[in-house]
């Protein structure tokens, strides 16, 4: 039997297919990390050569080893401060442009979606209570949503452990945390600062109340999406954003394959997604 | 602490619902002038199978692109006959962004666009059986190669053909060959097919020595 190996020409037909699915785009410098795991799913599926797993991967009608493949090309992880770019763009970018044409006076509105155990949201409101200027002039609405059920009772407790919170600056971790045992619970103000909801994102029925957001973090979600619930996700945030509302994604996200209802703005820190103002 | 929490509010504090859900409400909204109200009728008519003519129709009259996204959205859910084959309808369309958001929206139901896939290929208008290959370029259908092998095998027409050899030049296996040579001596005074038929047997070569 032949070793299996990825050739070039592989790579390259894998690099734009997988590009074209998902927006996720690899250089050549992660051949190694893509080589390692299309050869652990052909294993997995029993496909000897490269050719052979890509036309089932491909025209698999339940896209199930796509799926798969997606789920392992990404890395899933989450802690505080994560991305941090965004979160400077937000205070530096965003929020001076939307609070400046604003008119109504109403709390900003942002919304967290998917909240996992809570790391992003407690991270926004740190970050607006540490960097942003204008919280001394604006109410600030936050709401965190999950499907998962038992990351949004973890997101409510607030306990982490000590890992997750390794990019906290130690002046934010005295300030909003105290130690309990091994762990550190988040303050009683912060956790009362974010509403946590349970929300699954493809069910019309849970996200037709949330509107008029001005900002919505959604970030790593959208790559285990498969298209069709992209461009759906899409949609349900159109309807969440105020018009001319920004939606930030991951970093490996992109809008632009998903919806052409949103503009892509280069801010100096982060590139972000508007909504337009007009759709005609 | 300046943040508001509104918990028990039902989180969004958006706005409630105003308008009436029915069918025939729903497909009156469908001509509101606010695209909001026809953007929610068109998601919501995906809870009624017989919503998918009145969809159609309301999507070669629609300027709004966001209305336009969720309106094959949600044909693409009901993915009925009929919204089959108002999406074909479509493809017939003057209007070229309309016919490239159908054959996206038609390469979402392989199972459902499937079973048309062999009348397409019959229809008088070469520019449909382009189109028709267009699909299957990224369609996740078992018969795909078989298609496109029965499209070089039959089809008089060349881009039709030519398309079809694009589309086996990423995808085609050892099944191709054959049916290729054929096509390419077929047009045999059409110097750009015979290119294309090399190149794809060559990639297919290359495939099988790798193998």
């Amino acid at each position: 039997m032949n070793e299996q190996t990825i050739s070039s020409e592989d790579y390259a037909i894998f690099s734009e297919f997988f590009y074209r699915k998902t927006g996720i785009s690899f250089e050549t410098t992660k051949r190694y990390f893509v080589d390692k795991r299309l050869l652990e799913r052909m294993n997995a599926t029993e496909h000897k050569t490269f050719r052979s797993y890509f036309t089932m991967m491909r025209f698999e009608v339940s896209g199930e080893e796509l799926q798969h493949l997606t789920n392992i090309m990404t890395v899933n992880e989450t802690y505080f401060i994560r991305e941090e770019y965004q979160f400077e763009c937000l205070v530096s970018s965003i929020l001076p442009e939307i609070t400046e044409k604003k008119k109504d006076h109403k709390p900003v509105r942002i919304w967290v979606m998917p909240s996992s155990s809570g790391e992003e949201p407690y991270s926004i409101a740190m970050y607006l209570i540490e960097k942003w200027t204008g919280i001394s002039k604006w109410d600030v609405e936050i709401i965190a949503s999950d499907i998962d059920t038992s990351v949004l009772r973890k997101a409510r407790a607030g306990l982490y452990g000590a890992r997750t919170l390794q990019y906290v600056p130690a002046a934010w971790l005295k300030k909003y945390f105290c130690k309990v045992g091994e762990d550190f619970q988040i303050s009683d103000d912060l956790r009362s600062a974010v509403e946590y909801t349970r929300v699954n994102l493809a069910e019309p029925a849970d996200t037709r109340s949330y509107r008029n957001f001005d900002v919505i973090f959604c970030r790593n979600l959208l790559i285990y999406f498969d298209d069709m619930s992209r461009k759906r996700a899409g949609e349900t945030f159109y309807d969440a954003l105020v018009p001319g509302g920004f939606i930030c994604l991951g970093h490996s996200e992109s809008m632009s394959r998903v919806s052409s209802l949103y503009t892509a703005r280069r801010f100096p820190e982060a590139i972000v997604y508007q909504r337009a103002l007009e759709t005609q | 602490m300046p943040f508001v929490n509104h918990s028990d509010s039902a989180a969004a504090s958006g706005e409630e619902r105003k308008r009436t859900r029915d069918y025939a409400s729903l497909v009156d909204q469908l001509s509101d002038p606010n695209p909001t109200s026809r953007r929610w009728a068109a998601r919501d008519l995906a809870q009624c199978p017989e919503g998918a003519l009145e969809l159609v129709a309301r999507l070669k009259n629609e300027t709004d692109l966001s209305v336009r996204e969720v309106i094959f959205s949600t044909l693409t859910t009901l993915k009925n006959r009929e919204a089959i084959e108002g999406l074909i309808d479509c493809l017939r369309s003057e209007d070229a962004a309309l016919r490239n958001e159908t054959i996206e929206a038609m390469q979402q139901c392989p199972e459902e666009v499937g079973q048309f896939i062999q009348l397409l290929f019959t229809d008088a208008d070469p520019d449909v059986r382009i189109f028709a290959v267009n699909i299957l370029e990224s369609l996740c259908h078992g018969e795909v190669e078989s298609w496109l092998i029965g499209v070089i095998s039959t089809d008089q027409n060349l881009n039709v053909c030519a398309t079809a050899v694009g589309v086996l030049t990423e995808i085609g296996t050892a099944a191709s060959c054959e049916p290729l040579m054929a096509v390419s001596r077929r047009f045999a005074n059409e110097p750009f097919l015979t290119f294309a038929v090399e190149l794809a047997l060559k990639r297919i070569c290359e495939q099988k020595s790798n193998e």
